[in-house]
């Protein structure tokens, strides 16, 4: 009887009272710091990249530091940044999210990495109207919901496909390709692949019958065998093979890739391509001419100032080259740092403000920044195409002002 | 033409991937009863300390098998000393063991993560993307080697159930309380019997990092698609295993000429509840129903 | 022997409906003292137990332990999300909706209930990964991977603390009326010996199932609940593997088979899991998972299970005429 007795509500409430964390007050005194929070996934499915945020966060923040603090108004503020797991979960995302607003009482919120974590996320920051910059959420569909304080440092991945499509069509336009061009096109099923494929098709349907879609195949994550797929592929007789994936399966597909004996003029693989991973598990000469595009690349510091500034930080720091994950995490908080700094205050609306009109020089592609109202306030800044060279390296091949090298196109290594 | 004949050998060398990867399940279920949910955990061990080896004495990983299997077969009873031996067997067990089990992938995964941070491994050897001509069409040479170690256990089961300790298994897994008139030690078939099962999966893993890059939480998806593959072979059947990876990799493979890719890897979990409604005991295996 | 106590209903007596009516004033004004932080954690906490309870009704009442929970949980988020952006209902329809065809859906599984033991469970999985599938392909409902996004409106957010309240009332209400009536001990005897329990004119068909769309229903109305919670969902975190063994970890932690041990259950994967991940993030799966081992190894019947032998070892202190009867 003691077992079912309802009257352990009571205890119940006692528990959760015990174990909910206790009121905090913040007191009213003036500020000592600037307080950021951000949470990355630094453990669970997307930690590899978690990881590689977290460097470019704390290579802002630690450079801020460094000069003294941010000015606000007359005095100088360090900037504290509180960065919590969020395993990769969504609703630890937003119970951390919220954590930090209401519980840490922080001023500002610097974005988590994966776009379904941003785009659940951001909504805990605009309910609590708190600036949100992220580097982490590129799917448009965060953008399409009309807040105010969200603010992408990362193009949309739309953007991705039709890049390269440009790039593409560039080849064809000089005769190096076929016209019409047959595009199998394979996307993993997540945010990322539907905007790939979106922005691919999108380019097909108005370029005027210069394309076909041959193949149009969306793929679990983690697949083991993609055999039938590359079948179908095959039995299609493309032209074009552009994929997007994640770097676990670029790897599967492209063994089996190689090991069908398959080859075609245009291969890409999405953003991934360069990854030292890659090249480590598919050897360099199945990597050789493969495209890839990608929101930054270290190659950019060539032709943009504040490129070669954050690359020269980020070298001394870490001893190697930064990739795209380092390069948005520190922007947007150098983004955010400069608002602050033009606002001059705390305030969050005032600093809002100064985000929403900000138009200032960046290490993104085009060397400006700016949040476009009527995109949602996601930058449109382009992507840059590279290409696998046999020698080892990858570099830009698009868009004309920052290439680095002219494309090739066929394919050399296609025996047809 | 040729493209169904390269889809039926790509099936049968997936078919040797999924029965690899399912046998240390299906032998633990089908003689102790448990199911091993610590299995991914195994998986992902076994890949890394491939991974381990290769990287820091060059070991080839298909020379390095009889090491993992040695260490991971030591885990195993290890594991089951330790720990299996004080669950309650049977239907009362149940969610018992699942969860112990659980809990012990849990820490493994969590070691991992410790020792190697969440990033993506993968092992590269010479022969990672070398093909083979097989029936007109190529496959991997690595795909290969996988389904022949696939075969051996099928074999050794064929010959190890014709002695003594391959019937005193077989004695355990159907009446383990009758075992002990005959002088069974039962505890011991049963440490040795989780021990190698425990081999077996760490076996897989090793075969699955050539194959595949892995990371800490590798073994969810492998899995869940053992079960499917232990279930419909009936619980406890290598032979029945082997046959129902063959049965799960055909339908997967060849289902992309009727439905959009992505849905084919929700086939083989949709043959797995219809099979399981019509024939509770697995394709192969004993009626069970109650 | 307790004295006799007036029966308001055949499960409930006064002094049980006094403390439970009490408690759950309590809850309800408790956000007078809390910040807004802890308000939102007990709100996802009363989703999380109200879950746990109702997947106790099929898991640990039954007896069948179900690894596929998570469809109907996804379903109902969805069909209540759905509903939501059309515009058709208000939320509380919505999540009405959305507990109704999680019931629905419940009903189609009518056929693994025949199975037993660990073969109910894999085909459970096997329903609840062929539904995760099937709901990330089918972007026309679920918006596929991208998911679906709900306008975020002022206050009703802090508002949904008391509606999951009420959620969490219905399931501890259920919880022992069913423990306590008569469909209790049919589900009990179908757990112990179904062909006994055949033979003794008990229909394990139409009991399981029962259990198991009451069981959906309340899942799919945590669903709805939390898609307006977090006013975006999308299929793999709704469906995935990880959603289902929550529900099967918390029941389990907390006491399967008993009244309210989910309860406890939830609260600790809940609130004790926040705390580990802010301050021990690289350990929390280890510790986690020690956890488990620990509950599992030392007492089987979960935190309630611990707590009713301390109990106990309190009255045989207090009552030495007691010492000497009964296990420990």
């Amino acid at each position: 009887m003691h077992l079912t007795r309802p009257r352990v509500i009571p205890w119940l409430a006692a528990a959760l009272v015990a174990v909910a964390p206790a009121c905090r007050s913040r007191s009213g005194s003036a500020p000592t710091r600037v307080a950021i929070g951000a949470t990355l996934p630094l453990t669970g499915a997307e930690a590899r990249i978690g990881g590689f945020f977290k460097e470019g966060y704390q290579l802002a923040v630690d450079e801020v530091n460094q000069r003294g603090g941010l000015q606000v108004g007359g005095r100088k503020l360090p900037v504290a940044l509180t960065l919590l797991d969020d395993t990769s979960t969504q609703a630890t995302a937003v119970n951390l999210a919220d954590r930090l607003i209401n519980s840490d009482k922080v001023d500002f919120l610097l974005g988590t990495y994966a776009s379904h974590l941003v785009q659940a996320q951001s909504a805990v920051a605009e309910q609590n109207r708190v600036p949100y910059v992220n580097g982490g959420g590129g799917a448009t569909d965060i953008y399409r919901r009309g807040y105010k304080y969200l603010f992408g440092i990362i193009a949309p991945v739309e953007l991705l496909g039709t890049t390269l499509m440009q790039w593409i069509d560039r080849e064809q336009k000089a005769g190096k390709l076929p016209r019409p061009a047959k595009i199998a096109l394979l996307w993993e099923n997540t945010a990322h692949g539907q905007d790939f494929r979106k922005g691919v098709s999108e380019f097909v349907n108005t370029s005027g019958g210069g394309y076909t879609v041959a193949v149009d195949e969306s793929f679990e994550l983690g697949g083991k065998d993609f055999s039938a797929l590359l079948g179908a592929v095959k039995a299609a007789q493309v032209d074009l093979f552009l994929v997007d994936a994640h770097l676990p399966d670029y790897i599967t597909i492209h063994r089996q890739y190689i090991g069908a004996g398959l080859c075609h003029p245009v291969v890409s693989y999405g953003a991934r391509g360069s990854e030292k991973g890659a090249v480590e598990a598919l050897g360099r000469e199945h990597v050789s001419y493969i495209l890839s595009a990608v929101w930054w690349n270290a190659q950019l510091a060539q032709t943009i100032p504040q490129a070669k500034a954050f690359a020269e930080a980020f070298q001394a720091r870490y001893q190697r080259a930064p990739e795209w994950f380092q390069a948005l995490a520190y922007e947007s908080g150098r983004v955010l740092f400069t608002a602050i700094e033009q606002a001059g205050t705390l305030d969050r609306e005032a600093v809002r403000a100064k985000l929403a009109a900000l138009d200032m020089p960046s290490l993104l592609p085009g060397g400006r920044l700016r949040f476009p109202a009527d995109k949602g306030q996601q930058v449109q800044n382009s992507f840059v195409v590279q290409q696998n060279m046999p020698d080892g390296s990858s570099p830009i091949v698009f868009p004309a002002d920052v290439a680095t090298a002219r494309g090739v196109a066929p394919n050399p290594n296609c025996k047809r | 033409m040729q493209r169904l004949v390269d889809m039926a050998v790509s099936a049968v060398l997936l078919a040797g991937l999924y029965a690899t990867m399912a046998y240390g399940l299906g032998l633990i279920y089908g003689v102790l009863r448990i199911v091993n949910l610590a299995h991914a955990g195994v998986l992902m061990a076994g890949a890394y300390l491939g991974f381990v080896l290769h990287r820091r004495l060059g070991l080839d990983p298909y020379l390095s098998i009889p090491l993992v299997l040695a260490v991971t077969f030591g885990f195993g009873v290890l594991l089951y000393r330790g720990l299996v031996r004080h669950l309650p067997r049977g239907a009362a067990g149940g969610p018992q063991s699942l969860l112990l089990l659980f809990g012990v992938w849990l820490v493994l995964r969590n070691g991992a993560y410790l020792i190697f941070s969440g990033n993506d491994h993968v092992i590269r050897t010479s022969y990672s993307t070398r093909a083979v001509e097989v029936l007109g069409g190529f496959v991997s040479l690595n795909r290969v080697a996988v389904f022949v170690v696939a075969l051996v256990p099928v074999v050794l089961q064929l010959v190890l159930s014709r002695t003594y300790a391959g019937k005193a298994v077989r004695a355990v897994a159907q009446n383990a309380s009758s075992c002990t008139l005959v002088g069974i030690d039962v505890e011991r078939v049963y440490a040795i019997t989780f021990g190698v099962g425990t081999a077996l999966a760490g076996l897989a893993g090793l075969l699955s990092a050539t194959l595949f890059s892995f990371n800490p939480s590798f073994g969810t998806g492998e899995l869940l698609k053992s079960f499917v593959v232990v279930v419909l072979g009936g619980l406890g059947s290598i032979v029945g295993t082997s046959l129902a990876a063959l049965l799960l990799a055909v339908v997967e493979v060849f289902a992309i000429l009727v439905l959009p890719a992505y849905l084919t890897s929700a086939v083989g979990f949709i043959v797995l509840v219809v099979v399981l409604v019509l024939r509770p005991g697995g394709l192969f295996g004993q009626r069970v129903l109650g | 022997m307790s004295p006799a106590r007036r029966r308001l209903l055949p499960w409930l007596d006064a002094r049980d409906a006094a403390g439970f009516l009490g408690g759950l004033a309590a809850l309800a004004a408790l956000p007078l003292v809390l910040d807004v932080y802890a308000h939102n954690l007990l709100t996802v906490a009363f989703l999380a137990i109200a879950g746990a309870l109702a997947w106790n009704w099929i898991g640990g009442f039954a007896g069948q332990v179900s690894f596929g929970h998570a469809a109907f949980f996804g379903l109902g988020g969805f069909v209540s999300a759905r509903l939501l952006l059309a515009g058709a209902l208000p939320p509380p329809l919505a999540w009405l909706a959305g507990a109704v065809a999680a019931g629905a859906f419940a009903l189609g599984a009518h056929p693994t209930l025949r199975l037993r033991g660990p073969y109910f469970s894999i085909a459970t999985i096997g329903l609840g990964e062929a539904t995760r599938v099937v709901f990330t392909y089918w972007d026309r409902f679920t918006g596929g991977a991208s998911g679906l996004s709900l306008p975020v409106e002022a206050g009703e957010k802090y508002r949904l603390y008391w509606w999951a309240l009420g959620l969490l009332a219905l399931a501890v209400g259920a919880s022992c009326a069913i423990r306590r009536s008569a469909l209790g001990l049919k589900l009990l005897a179908i757990k112990s010996d179904v062909d006994a329990a055949a033979d003794c004119g008990v229909s394990p068909a139409l009991h399981q199932d029962v259990a198991l769309v009451l069981s959906a229903a309340v899942v799919g109305a945590s669903g709805g609940l939390y898609a307006s919670y977090f006013s975006f969902i999308e299929p793999t975190d709704l469906l995935g593997f990880d959603r289902s063994i929550s529900f099967v970890l918390m029941a389990v932690i907390g006491g399967v088979g008993t009244i309210l041990g989910p309860a406890l259950g939830a609260i600790v994967f809940v609130l004790v899991r926040q705390y580990l991940l802010g301050s021990y993030p690289q350990l929390y799966l280890g510790l986690y998972g020690a956890l488990l081992i620990v509950i599992i190894l030392f007492e089987p019947l979960g935190l309630w299970g611990l707590g009713l032998r301390a109990v106990r070892r309190l009255h045989r202190r207090r009552d030495p005429a007691l010492a000497g009867e009964g296990r420990t």
